[in-house]
């Protein structure tokens, strides 16, 4: 039987479909034993999505947005 | 842009490239429009600036500007300005005066000799929703994401954040397959480890009430 530690090494394939079947299947008997690699992977998951959410609106700020268009502007002139 | 056709967006970003690399100017705004708020994100993402981030944008859009007709399509136009941006970003973090990493394998996560987990796990993945916008997560989030050690952070940020694939974010790396997937593994264990101490105490003290 496959253990913690080797799953939690795997996790990062098994989330993106990159395990031959063998191995995934066996991931997936621990799974259905074990709660606390359940947790873990929930919050695995968990953990990209918010970082993802919460990074990903770096908008640029209007004023530096004009600054930009100045500078675009000043250098496509030249 | 949100509904535009990507194969026609790519088409027409390879033609303005290929202007540019011809020394037509003409194609240096629409490349500017098309890759400025890129830049200025991911430069944000790793200097946590916006001063240092304004001053990186121009600089990557004067290299476009001066330097675009040297690229030579060896690689794809988008990755050689992700490098760009990714060099400029760490000349201004050089610069500045940094808080000490903390060493990522103090927050990998420990086994006993069997391989079974030692710690508690709890699991606070349906407890996160209400607190996404709330400014004090957004803190922790963003504080999590800077102690990353650089290697790891980049690796992070190109591939989760910004949603590039494994393999381009190799290309502009210049890493292995298996080296972006690993420093990427580790990099989303140590994040969870750091957001486990907090949403795991928040959700405690929400049950204890």
């Amino acid at each position: 039987m496959i253990c913690c530690k080797e799953c939690i090494e795997l996790l990062h394939d098994y989330l993106e479909g990159e395990l031959n079947p063998e191995i995934e299947a066996s991931l997936e008997d621990h799974f259905a034993d074990c709660p606390p690699c359940i947790a873990f992977v929930n919050t695995y998951k968990s953990t990209t999505r918010l970082c993802k959410d919460t990074l990903k609106s770096n908008d640029i700020p209007d004023a530096v947005k004009s600054r930009l268009k100045d500078f675009v502007d000043k250098n496509k002139n030249t | 842009m949100g509904f535009s056709d990507p194969t026609k967006d790519k088409a027409t970003e390879e033609q303005l490239v290929k202007d540019l690399q011809a020394g037509e100017m003409g194609s240096f705004e629409q490349l500017a429009n098309l890759y400025q708020g890129k830049i200025y994100s991911l430069s944000f993402n790793l200097t946590r600036n916006a001063t240092d981030s304004q001053d990186v944008t121009q600089e990557v859009l004067l290299t476009l500007f001066r330097k675009g007709h040297t690229f030579q399509g060896k690689s794809a136009f988008s990755s050689w300005v992700y490098r760009i941006t990714l060099n400029a970003s760490y000349m201004k973090l050089r610069s500045r005066k940094r808080e000490p990493n903390v060493s990522i394998d103090d927050l990998l996560p420990s086994f006993n000799k069997a391989g079974f987990q030692q710690e508690k796990i709890q699991d606070w993945s349906e407890s996160t929703e209400s607190l996404l916008f709330d400014n004090e997560t957004r803190k922790v989030i963003q504080k999590a994401v800077d102690l990353l050690p650089d290697k790891e952070k980049v690796v992070f940020i190109l591939r989760d954040v910004e949603g590039l694939s494994t393999e381009k974010v190799g290309n502009i790396l210049e890493l292995t397959i298996p080296a972006v997937k690993s420093r990427l593994h580790r990099a989303r264990l140590f994040l969870r480890k750091k957001l486990a101490n907090y949403f795991g105490e928040y959700k405690t003290r929400k049950e204890g009430k």
